[in-house]
């Protein structure tokens, strides 16, 4: 049992550890590549917590697909943009008054996180509806299929409906305006 | 497996989240603070699937499904105005962009 402690620590500090990486490199190439490191070890957090389905998404949707795209952005613009080096600072208190800000806010947040985390039994999800009997007699995919169609269909036929607006929205942004004379 | 506490899982959510809010407060690449608010989201998503285990409900992971569309949905349309704000002003330092028209 001492085995998903050890893999807890070890998860929570190379999370965290590459989750700093995302804001201290300089290099937004460097950033965005820790950025996927972090996202693949939520993906094992996910696991560890029982959400195999979850984890899968996570490594074909986010860790895939979307940091693809982040990542032919960034190189895109990287070879004019040299990061935050070359333009002056301008606002040099701004760091300091930054990490202040997330001490309080990190200090907060596990205050009330230790101080009062118990769960009341009657938010638990009843006998007919525990995921982990689900789990247990479905499958986990399955389980997760079935919530989703059955509880959950309205927000997810919503959800392609986002997809249609953001996928227009990107076509009209990203194309060449053309003026009257044919040239922006 | 149950003994790790609930409360160590959301105490790394609550790092990762308040790493994200310092990368917004502190970086002037509107590409890294866009990352940033990648790193907040997938620190609540966290949080999420931690509920979900906890509290044997299959609704968390259902969120968490729904906060990837709308991600991916942001990605997608924040990439795009970065890109069309490259193509009309060389400089893409969030300090110097406080003016919306092109």
């Amino acid at each position: 049992m001492t085995g998903t402690l050890i893999a807890f620590f070890v998860l929570a500090a190379a999370t965290i550890a590459s989750g700093l990486g995302v804001i201290l490199f300089k290099n937004a190439v460097y950033s965005a590549l820790s950025l996927i490191l972090t996202l693949l070890f939520l993906a094992l957090f996910y696991l560890q917590l029982g959400a195999m389905f979850i984890a899968v998404v996570q490594i074909l949707i986010y860790a895939g697909a979307i940091m693809v795209l982040f990542l032919f952005v960034v190189t895109m613009l990287a070879s004019e943009e040299a990061g935050d080096v070359t333009t002056p600072d301008r606002r040099p208190w701004q760091r300091g008054i930054a990490a202040t800000l997330g001490f309080i806010l990190v200090g907060a947040l596990s205050y009330l996180l230790f101080t009062n985390t118990s769960l009341d039994s009657a938010t638990k999800a009843s006998a007919a509806n525990s995921l982990s009997d689900h789990v247990k007699t479905l499958g986990n995919t399955e389980a997760f299929g079935t919530a989703l169609f059955h509880g959950f269909s309205f927000p997810f036929e919503i959800t392609s409906l986002l997809i249609i607006v953001a996928l227009l929205g990107a076509m009209v942004l990203g194309r060449r305006s053309l003026g009257r004379d044919g040239q922006k | 497996m149950q003994e790790i506490p609930m409360t160590w899982y959301l105490i790394v959510s609550a790092i990762l989240f308040t790493i994200g809010v310092v990368g917004v407060l502190v970086r002037r690449n509107p590409l890294t603070v866009f990352m940033s608010i990648e790193l907040m989201l997938n620190a609540v998503n966290l949080s999420f699937i931690t509920f979900s285990k906890y509290l044997d409900s299959v609704d968390g992971q259902m969120f968490v499904f729904l906060v990837l569309t709308v991600a991916a949905a942001e990605v997608v349309v924040g990439l795009a105005i970065i890109v069309s704000i490259f193509r009309t002003r060389r400089n893409i330092n969030v300090d110097e962009l406080n003016v919306l028209r092109g």
